[in-house]
């Protein structure tokens, strides 16, 4: 798999944690990405509340309180649902990047969700990494997942999508 | 000779007319006995003649024996003629030998031109059976003895071409017809379907999609390295991060 990479540094790093500019462009990536989710949420449900009521056809306005937790939903959902499946959210495909466990496995649905609770609660956890020796941040250090330099393509039922189990 | 004579005496007589008898002093069977008397007299002569011949050839003995009864002969042969009129008469049969001659040609003709008027050229062409003629014909021994080349290099082919009005031609052509004839879109589809523009498109985009991927993320990965490498020499700390993969940690 690494063969197809044309960079030699490229191609010595892969399945090595990644640091943290990496993961900051994954995670900002994925900003976007949960935004985009929630706006069409918001765009559904307007065009379903004018089809019921009638016009004029605009974005509904939540409560503050129901945005912030509606947002932390959507957020939470994609990223738990994302890991779990392939190991990386759009973010991270586009940053060659992947979530695994402690072994390189695949997270556990239940570890995936953990992860991205503890990361929508306090996203600050992602500085560690730069004080991290092992480029680890809280939220890392508490789920027990690694987050890792992997440009090549796995199949969703591979376990081991670094290989190295 | 006298029975062919007689055998044309009917078809004289219906056919060119009237008999024509010279001089009116004789019918046709006195000519006749004239005539073979006449023949029979010259005949004599001429025998004579040739014996007169052989005597002066085998000498006097012979001569002297043959002369006389040669003489004799000839001495009557010589009373006959005077008497009888022999010359005339022969002239007058051989006269008539000739023109029943001409007689019998003109009658041969006549004869012939009558069958053929009374012949019905039409029934017998009915009758012949031009499949039967035409089964016995085999095409191929036909063919065999043409000799195409021989006719194909006969041919002015240019010349031929030269009067070949290409314009005139042109003109009568509906194009329209044509194309209205051509399944223009089944066409189109099945170029495209050849084509694959889809997997054309696929393989580019894909393409420029991975070179400009993979720069950000070797980017990512350099910038990863200096952020490390900064944060450690602020922290003054000693060696390398341990990044490998995941599993050595489980290592002993």
């Amino acid at each position: 798999m690494s063969k197809d990479i044309r960079y030699a540094e490229a191609r010595a790093l892969q399945g090595h944690r990644a640091g943290f500019a990496s993961r900051v462009v994954a995670d900002a990536i994925d900003l976007g990405v949960a935004w985009l989710l929630g706006l069409s949420a918001l765009l559904a449900a307007g065009v379903v509340r004018y089809l019921l009521t009638g016009p004029p056809l605009r974005l509904p306005v939540l409560p503050n309180w129901l945005d912030g937790v509606a947002g932390a939903a959507v957020a939470v959902t994609y990223l738990a649902l994302s890991w779990a499946a392939t190991g990386r959210s759009v973010g991270k495909q586009i940053a060659g990047l992947r979530v695994v466990d402690r072994t390189g496995r695949r997270l556990s649905l239940w570890r995936a969700w953990s992860r991205a609770v503890l990361y929508v609660l306090f996203p600050a956890g992602l500085l560690w990494v730069l004080a991290s020796r092992r480029n680890a941040s809280v939220q890392d250090l508490i789920v027990g997942t690694a987050v890792v330099y992997d440009w090549a393509y796995h199949a969703a039922d591979d376990a081991s999508p670094t290989g190295q189990a | 000779m006298g029975d062919s004579e007689g055998a044309l005496v009917p078809v004289r007589s219906e056919l060119v007319g009237a008999p024509r008898v010279p001089d009116g002093r004789a019918d046709l069977p006195w000519l006749l006995v004239a005539a073979a008397f006449g023949l029979a007299v010259e005949a004599q002569r001429r025998s004579l003649d040739a014996a007169d011949a052989v005597v002066g050839r085998f000498g006097w003995p012979l001569r002297a024996l043959a002369r006389p009864a040669v003489a004799l002969a000839r001495g009557s042969v010589a009373v006959a003629r005077h008497h009888l009129d022999l010359d005339g008469w022969v002239a007058r049969g051989l006269a008539e030998q000739r023109r029943a001659q001409a007689v019998a040609v003109n009658a041969g003709r006549a004869l012939v031109a009558a069958v053929l008027d009374e012949i019905d050229l039409d029934q017998v062409v009915a009758r012949v059976d031009i499949g039967r003629v035409v089964d016995r014909v085999d095409p191929n021994q036909v063919a065999a003895r043409i000799d195409l080349d021989e006719i194909v290099a006969r041919v002015d082919v240019d010349a031929v071409a030269a009067r070949i009005d290409l314009d005139a031609i042109v003109s009568r052509v509906d194009i329209d017809a044509i194309v209205a004839r051509v399944d223009l879109p089944a066409l189109t589809e099945g170029v495209i379907d050849e084509v694959d523009l889809g997997e054309i498109i696929r393989e580019s985009s894909s393409t420029m999609a991975t070179e400009t991927v993979d720069a950000l993320r070797v980017q990512g990965m350099r910038v990863d390295g200096l952020v490390s490498r900064v944060v450690d020499r602020i922290l003054l700390r000693q060696g390398e991060r341990q990044t490998g993969p995941p599993l050595d940690e489980l290592r002993p």
